[in-house]
């Protein structure tokens, strides 16, 4: 059985790559999309506000197998069509980008209102006050609950498989039907899963205390 | 300070440029795809389907990989099995490389009207309803459909011993269809589990989480050889299916070049060689 599990590696390897790639590239955009949705939010008129809580509320409202399968399969309808991993990257950018700016809503919102003053009051503009006075100190406050939406996308990927890209979970399923063995494997893909997320948390941490350094 | 600030913001900037690009990339892609979907120009391009795969190389072929022995891992993690030879040998003929992609059966149809696919070789069985969406090539095997129930189940031998029972059946197969159109109004109450693939719901019926399922005797063999379920095959075929090639509608040129290949197949005996391979025995004709 271990040795069974061993032969493998290297074939599910190929399927956590496809995982870590979109975790990252989702991960990327999802922080622009979130930091851009989380200043619309506070600081846009009124339909862009109104706009942008839209955007969070149906993301959050609706289950991410939904929004893969719009993507894939219902845009497609419309001539909008994308790869299956352009899909799966763009759903998961969308959909984490509506999380991550809840986090930074609330993290900018957790600035002190002296420190906006304080900025005028410098002479500063509202655009540069964000920029440089609210925004460095948000994201710090936002490094911890990051993490949580980060490592929580990481195993979302395994929803992916369901419009064929051949990541961890899927590699996973066709061992199983060749060796029509479960366990073995599912243990496998839940380690690697497991060292993967450790290896996110690790490197937040790192982030973490980089940015508790005082100015 | 003053730097890591400046850094933070050009770090931004940077990655909204990025984004934006990526999206600009999205924007353009629809107006490739789009000529297949227009009403009016769609047989110009949809009929160009097979000089579009020829000038491609590459034939993209969908299927189960979860199906031995018509589709599944071999030891060297390469798809093999029945359909894959099938669809080896219908792109050599046509002269190009098949690339195939594996997914679960229920998405099959739905990617290939969606394009994503030139053709599906996955025991697709060729149906009156699925014929209103999609087109198939002449067909390539003819599979007995059973009723399979755990070697300790006695009491179910036929449709009419469903009742009461739950049934497992692929999601989104014809079977399915067959289950629930055809055998539950008939039959009266019976539960339906669906699952995406083969393997699952036998080993559901091994464990004894479903009381029996439909599927094909070829489909049995290697599972209950491999791992010994505890399963078995019982009354006379419920019905006859016929798989054929899954391809779009309004696709005649690339029809009428994967009839012609398997047409070839069958008569210079590579067929034949195919169906022993995986089966054991001759073709049933």
């Amino acid at each position: 059985m271990l040795e069974l599990m061993w032969e493998n590696v290297p074939f599910l390897l190929k399927g956590a790559y496809y995982t870590l790639y979109i975790t990252i590239v989702s991960m990327f955009f999802g922080l622009i999309i979130g930091l851009i949705v989380a200043v619309a939010r506070l600081k846009g008129n009124r339909p862009v506000r109104w706009l942008a809580r839209m955007y969070v509320s149906i993301i959050r409202g609706t289950p991410v197998l939904v929004q893969i399968a719009v993507i894939y399969y219902g845009l497609d309808d419309y001539g909008i069509s994308f790869g299956s991993l352009t899909a799966a990257c763009l759903a998961l950018s969308i959909n984490t980008g509506a999380y991550l700016s809840e986090t930074f809503r609330g993290a900018i919102l957790a600035v002190p209102q002296g420190q906006t003053e304080a900025a005028y009051a410098t002479g500063m503009s509202p655009g540069q006050t964000m920029w440089r006075i609210i925004l460095p100190q948000a994201v710090r406050i936002a490094i911890a609950p990051m993490g949580n939406t980060f490592v929580g996308m990481l195993k979302e990927t395994s929803l992916v498989s369901f419009i064929g890209v051949s990541e961890l979970m899927r590699q996973a399923q066709l061992l199983q039907a060749q060796y029509l063995l479960y366990m073995p494997f599912l243990l496998e893909i839940g380690l690697m899963y497991w060292i993967m997320s450790i290896g996110f948390s690790a490197i937040l941490e790192r982030v973490e205390k980089r940015l508790a350094r005082a100015y | 300070m003053k730097t890591r600030k400046k850094g933070f913001l050009v770090t931004t900037l940077m990655a909204v440029a990025l984004f934006s690009l990526v999206l600009s990339a999205c924007g353009t892609k629809p107006e490739a795809s789009n000529t297949s979907n227009g009403a009016g120009s769609s047989n110009v391009a949809a009929s160009n389907q097979l000089e579009a795969i020829k000038k491609a190389g590459v034939i993209k072929v969908g299927m189960m990989g979860t199906y031995p022995p018509y589709n599944f891992l071999n030891d060297n993690k390469e798809l093999d099995g029945f359909d894959v030879d099938i669809a080896k040998e219908l792109a050599k003929r046509i002269g190009v490389k098949p690339e195939f992609t594996a997914q679960e059966f229920s998405g099959l149809v739905p990617s290939l009207q969606k394009k994503k696919f030139d053709a599906v070789i996955s025991q697709v069985t060729i149906t009156e309803d699925r014929k209103k969406a999609i087109d198939f090539t002449e067909p390539y095997i003819t599979n007995n459909v059973n009723i399979i129930v755990n070697s300790k189940t006695n009491d179910i031998t036929k449709l009419e011993d469903f009742k009461g029972k739950t049934i497992g059946v692929g999601l989104g197969t014809n079977d399915e269809s067959y289950l629930r159109n055809e055998v539950l109004p008939k039959v009266g109450d019976f539960e339906i589990k669906t699952y995406d693939d083969v393997i699952t719901s036998l080993k559901d019926l091994n464990s004894g989480r479903i009381d029996a399922t439909i599927n094909n005797l070829y489909a049995l063999k290697p599972i209950i050889d491999k791992n010994g379920f505890q399963i078995k095959a019982v009354g006379e075929p419920i019905k006859s299916d016929q798989a054929g090639v899954a391809i779009n509608q309004k696709t005649p040129e690339l029809k009428e070049a994967l009839n012609k290949a398997l047409k070839e197949m069958k008569e210079d005996g590579t067929y034949k060689t195919i169906f022993k391979k995986w089966f054991g025995e001759e073709p049933k004709e």
